[in-house]
This record gives C-alpha cells, sequence and structure tokens, in this order.
C-alpha cells in the first residue's frame, strides 16, 4: 500500500510541474495547448543526455534547456508575430511527437543507471514540487511582481498604459512555464518510468493543461488535483488494488481520462461560471498588438 | 528597413486571395522540405537522391503507387473531418479516436453477423458493406457528437474533450481485440478477426470504392460551404458565436453538427483502412500507427485553409511523402520515425507561415525628404 502511495505521488509531481508552468503562461494570457510536446521535448533529450553522460545533473539540465527554448518558440510566435495560440500550441506538440519519435529511436529501451534515491520513501521532486506551488502562490498573489503577471493576463492594454511591459512580462512566463514544462518531462523519463518508448507519455500533457482550468488559475488547488489525478493515474493501472477482477485493465486505462472529461463539464456549467468563472484570466489566448 | 528612397513595411492583409493562399501554402511546403533534408545530411544521405527516392517510391513505382493511393483515400477524410469544424472555429483533433470509433463499428456489424467465426461464411455482401459503412460512420458520429455536444451546451474546451476522447478510443480498441476480447482473433494475436473475403469492399483496378466516398465528400462540402444556408451558418458561428446567436443561429445546433458530420467522415476512413484496403481487413496490432497518422489531416486542413477542393491535392501530396518516408526509412537504413519526424516539421512550419497569411511584405517608396525620421510609429 505504501509503495502505491508513494507510486501515486511520484505521478502527481509530474502533473504538478507541467500544470504549474501552464498555470504561469496562462496568468500572464499565453494559451499554449502543446504542453504535451514540451514535455515529450524534455523528457527525450533528458534521458538521451542522462544515459549518454552518465549524469543525471545534466539530463535535467538539458530537459529544462530545452523546455525554456520550446517556449521562447511559443512566446515568439504568439506575442511577438501576434499568432492564434491554439494553432501554435498544435504545432509545438506536433512537432514533439514527430520529431522526438526520429530522434529518440535509437535510444529505445531501458535508462539502465541507478536509481535517484529517495527522501523519507518519496521522490525529491515531490518536496521540490511543493515548495514550487507555494512559491508560485506567494509571487503570484503576494508580490509586485505577481501583480504584473496578473494584470497583463487580466487586461494588458491597461497594463501598458501602466508602465508594464507586457512583451517582456510574456515572454518571461512563456520561457518559466517552457521549463516547467521540460523538467516534469525529464522527471518522468529519468525518474517515474526511466523506459523510453516513442510517445510513451498517452495524454499527460494533455491532462495538465485540463488540470490548470480545474484549478482556476489557483497553484493551490492545482496541487489538490495533481494528487488527485496522480492517484487515479496509478490506480488505472493497478486496477486490481481496489476491485480485482472487475473490467478488464484497458478499460480501467480509460478512467483517467473519462474523470478529466467530467470535471471540465462540471466547470463548465452555469452553476460554476456564475460561482467562479471571474477566475479565467481575461485576455488568455488573445495576441496583444500594441496600439 | 530602408533601402535607397524604399522602406521594407509589414503591411496586414485585409483579403488573401486564392492564388495568394495557394503560393503561400506551396512555399510553406518547400521550405519544410528544405528544412527536413537537415535531417537526411545527418543521418549522411544526400537529400535530393532521399527526395527522388520518396517521390519516385511514392507516385511512380507499381508496389508504392497504390500505397499512396489508399493512404490519399484515408487523408483525405480525415481532412474532411477536420476542416467542418475548423470552418466552425472549432478543433477537431480527435480523428484518432473517431476512426477507431469507426473501426469498431464496421466490426461490430461482421461480429454480429457470425463473422469472427468462420471465414468462409458467404455473408452476402451487397446488404452488409452498406452496414459496416453506417455502423463505421454512425460510430465516429457518436464520439464526434460527445465533443459537439459538450461544447455546445457547456462551451467545454474541445481541444481537452476530443483528445481524451482519442484516449478512450484508444483503449476500448486494445479492450476489444486483446487478452480474450470480443473482437479477437481466434488465433489469439492480440488483433481482430480478419474479415471474411466476401466482404471486402470491391476494388476497381485496384483501388477500393472508398475512394469515390473521399473525393465525393470533400466535392460536396466544397458547394455545402459556397452556396447552402447550413454552409453559411456554420462561417457565421465561425467568425463570432456571439454574432451567430443573434443572427438567429443555433449555438448548440452548430457544434453538435460539425463535429457530428466531422467524427461520421473520420469513421469512414476507420472502416477503409481496416476494412477496405487490400492486405489488410482487420484491425492491426499497430492500429495506433494508423491512429497516428490522421494527424496529418489536421496538416492537410490548414495547409488547404479550410477549402474541401485544395485539400485534395495535399492529402495526395502528404499520403505520398508519408509513404516514400516510410520507404526510404527502410532503404537507407534510417531510424524508426521519418515520416513522423516530417509531420513535426511540416507543423512547425505551417505555424511560422500563418504569419504570410495575415501580413505581406511590401516596398514602399518614401519622399525625398522624410519628416519622420526619428519618431517612433
Amino acid at each position: 500500500m505504501w509503495e502505491f502511495i508513494a507510486r501515486s505521488l511520484d505521478a502527481s509531481t509530474i502533473f504538478t510541474f507541467a500544470a504549474l508552468g501552464e498555470l504561469i503562461n496562462q496568468r500572464s494570457g499565453v494559451l499554449n495547448v502543446g504542453v504535451e510536446g514540451v514535455m515529450l521535448f524534455g523528457a527525450t533529450f533528458g534521458f538521451i543526455a542522462a544515459q549518454s553522460t552518465g549524469s543525471y545533473l545534466l539530463g535535467f539540465l538539458l530537459g529544462i534547456a530545452i523546455g525554456g527554448l520550446l517556449g521562447l518558440l511559443h512566446g515568439f510566435f504568439s506575442v511577438t508575430l501576434g499568432a492564434d495560440q491554439v494553432v501554435v500550441g498544435m504545432g509545438i506538440w506536433i512537432l514533439g511527437f514527430g520529431l522526438t519519435t526520429y530522434i529518440g529511436n535509437p535510444y529505445t529501451g531501458p535508462l539502465g543507471m541507478e536509481r535517484i534515491p529517495t527522501i523519507l520513501g518519496l521522490s525529491p521532486f515531490f518536496y521540490v514540487g511543493i515548495a514550487l506551488v507555494v512559491v508560485s502562490w506567494f509571487v503570484l498573489s503576494k508580490t509586485s511582481l505577481g501583480l504584473r503577471i496578473r494584470s497583463v493576463g487580466e487586461n494588458p492594454s491597461v497594463a501598458e498604459v501602466s508602465g508594464i511591459d507586457v512583451t517582456k512580462t510574456r515572454y518571461l512566463c512563456v520561457t518559466i512555464g517552457g521549463m516547467l514544462g521540460g523538467l516534469s518531462g525529464a522527471i518522468y523519463s529519468l525518474f517515474y518510468n526511466p523506459v523510453w518508448n516513442y510517445n510513451f507519455l498517452m495524454g499527460w500533457g494533455f491532462i495538465a493543461l485540463a488540470l490548470v482550468f480545474f484549478s482556476m488559475w489557483n497553484p493551490l488547488i492545482l496541487l489538490g488535483g495533481s494528487l488527485l489525478f496522480g492517484t487515479m493515474w496509478q490506480l488505472s493501472l493497478n486496477p486490481q488494488l481496489v476491485l480485482p477482477g472487475v473490467l478488464s485493465r484497458y478499460i480501467w486505462r480509460t478512467i483517467p481520462f473519462v474523470i478529466t472529461i467530467g470535471v471540465l463539464l462540471t466547470m463548465s456549467t452555469k452553476w460554476f461560471r456564475v460561482r467562479w468563472g471571474a477566475a479565467r484570466p481575461e485576455a488568455l489566448a488573445e495576441p496583444y498588438v500594441k496600439q | 528597413m530602408r533601402i535607397g528612397s524604399y522602406e521594407l513595411k509589414l503591411e496586414k492583409r485585409l483579403t488573401l486571395t486564392g492564388w495568394e493562399a495557394a503560393i503561400g501554402s506551396i512555399l510553406a511546403i518547400v521550405v519544410a522540405l528544405v528544412l527536413f533534408s537537415v535531417i537526411f545530411i545527418l543521418a549522411g544521405i544526400n537529400p535530393l537522391f532521399a527526395y527522388q527516392e520518396i517521390f519516385s517510391y511514392a507516385f511512380a513505382n507499381p508496389y508504392g503507387l497504390p500505397l499512396t493511393i489508399n493512404r490519399f483515400i484515408f487523408l483525405l477524410l480525415c481532412t474532411s473531418a477536420f476542416i467542418i469544424p475548423f470552418r466552425a472555429g472549432l478543433w477537431n483533433i480527435g480523428m484518432t479516436g473517431q476512426l477507431y470509433a469507426g473501426a469498431l463499428g464496421a466490426f461490430a456489424v461482421l461480429f454480429a453477423f457470425g463473422g469472427r467465426e468462420s471465414r468462409t461464411s458467404d455473408l452476402a455482401p451487397e446488404i452488409l458493406i452498406p452496414f459496416m459503412l453506417t455502423a463505421a460512420a454512425l460510430g465516429g458520429a457518436g464520439l464526434g457528437a460527445i465533443a459537439g455536444f459538450l461544447k455546445g451546451k457547456f462551451n467545454t474546451n474541445e481541444i481537452v474533450v476530443t483528445m481524451m476522447l482519442n484516449f478512450i478510443a484508444f483503449w476500448l480498441v486494445a479492450h476489444m481485440i486483446k487478452e480474450g476480447g470480443p473482437f479477437m482473433n481466434p488465433g489469439g494475436r492480440g488483433e481482430s478477426f480478419e474479415l471474411p473475403p466476401s466482404v471486402y469492399a470491391p476494388l476497381i483496378m485496384g483501388v477500393p470504392v472508398t475512394i469515390f466516398l473521399a473525393l465525393g465528400v470533400a466535392i460536396l462540402l466544397y458547394f455545402a460551404f459556397a452556396k447552402t444556408e447550413i454552409g453559411y451558418q456554420i462561417k457565421a458561428y465561425g467568425h463570432s458565436p456571439a454574432a451567430a446567436r443573434y443572427a438567429g443561429i443555433s449555438t448548440l445546433k452548430i457544434p453538435f453538427l460539425v463535429f457530428s458530420v466531422g467524427g461520421a467522415l473520420a469513421g469512414l476512413a476507420g472502416y477503409h483502412y481496416f476494412a477496405a484496403v487490400p492486405g489488410v481487413y482487420k484491425i492491426a496490432r499497430n492500429y495506433g500507427y494508423f491512429g497516428d497518422l490522421a494527424f496529418y489531416g489536421i496538416i492537410c486542413g490548414l495547409i488547404s485553409l479550410g477549402n474541401p477542393l485544395a485539400a485534395i491535392p495535399v492529402a495526395l501530396l502528404f499520403g505520398g511523402l508519408s509513404i516514400g518516408g516510410r520507404f526510404v526509412q527502410g532503404k537507407l537504413n534510417m531510424g524508426f520515425g521519418v515520416d513522423y519526424a516530417l509531420l513535426g516539421v511540416l507543423m512547425i512550419i505551417l505555424v511560422a507561415f500563418q504569419f504570410f497569411y495575415r501580413y505581406k511584405i511590401v516596398w514602399v517608396k518614401t519622399g525625398e525628404e522624410r519628416l519622420d525620421v526619428g519618431v517612433y510609429r
């Protein structure tokens, strides 16, 4: 049982990092639907770097770096060129899906390195994740930087008039968002499941995207959501722990996706929107053109 | 940028003529192919030779050409499935799941008529094939309709929903064909039972009849968008759902309709690959590969700017590229996934080219003496 809980927390950590990055992105008004692509890139390059140098640190650093670069690319297209952010996000996802399949293929198989040591039975990333959530919450809601980010996401023209550099703030956020996405992918491929296989994420990035909507753009609720989905994911892999022999294991695999749709649906109902709808950044996915 | 008395400026396009769009799309493909040659160079292969091999295998080889045509039919149906919601401003990235649902529908009909037990049974094709086609369309439409209904009724994000449905359908197929699932091959090889030869889709000169379906749908869609009231309503909703509502267009009906029809077409694509392509005739173990191919439909739809007629040559080209890419990968001993990598490069170049659909670079003649020098505009 303890092992199940530990694995669930490991899975939650991956959701937390990816979704937290996306949350910071969206708070500044930039939507990146390509989280899955960023994660695939971070995971694949992190895996290759770690395996060929034998250093976990280099793996994680490269994962973060490639994620940051993809964030910058997203920023260039959607902030500087003012392109449709959904199109750009789709582009990054399909680029990640296509290119990592080819690049990573020679490395198919297990990582073959000693596992990263745990702290009190849990992955070190779990503690880092919790700390990051608290820091992000504090920065976003209690500091002037956070106010800057939020105002850029709510109403960029007013922010610009009051002396905030919209472009710079958005670039900062997409880069941090990309770095966290890349790191999340690297944690997956270097710690959670250190075996490379093509398109191995199978929807983690898209669930992370849904988690951001679910969190109402609040990092603390996001942490709760990640814990929920991490446990759910782990449960769908090991259904025999709760209901042995009920339904085939393939049907269980659909459960996290069904629940994601259910959660999104609840959040889209009128009741929910009237009560909580104001949380959505007003300028989300709107390109900002300086007048 | 200034050269002499001319200045290079970006100008926002107010309209995009058909020719400008076509030139932009062709340029995007050329740039992507040029960039992609880096992958060949890195693998130590002359890119010109590689492209020559790709195109000659895909379009001029007696083995390659039928594969290309079958891939083309599949891609054209997937592209149409993407374009219909796209014209309404909605993103259907669920063609993958919808085609799985379509394949399951078609095989369910066979299962009900006892097609699993005996491959030799003389099932009447003139009844069963239309049944299978209908079931495939209904299966895909059913999955699409979920996303459309949720979008129309609750404004739920259709990208996340269609993606989630993809994974749900993926695991449902696994459930049906593996580990004792109802459609499992009696030989137990982790794939579905094979079609009895009597219900193979008819071939015309080696090409499945589904080609008429795919081409007919594309032409019909073109006229539906250009001439009919419902086509106009879809476009109006695509420009602004709020404005469309004030004009009396149902904001529930349009998303529901576009996703159902789109899903039905993707379902037919599923029928095509698993029940009409010679040499397949079953839900193969690597069905995930065919599902991934559906993402080429997104690219075809974007590159043809939502025009169903323009999608025909684009789907043919990409069908050939993906078949040829797979071929050179084997012939030149490259790593797995050349066709996937091509998909990714094409997509990101296309994103970059979106910019040129909205802006153009123009030379403006400036006056002899500029009064606005140093003034920021």
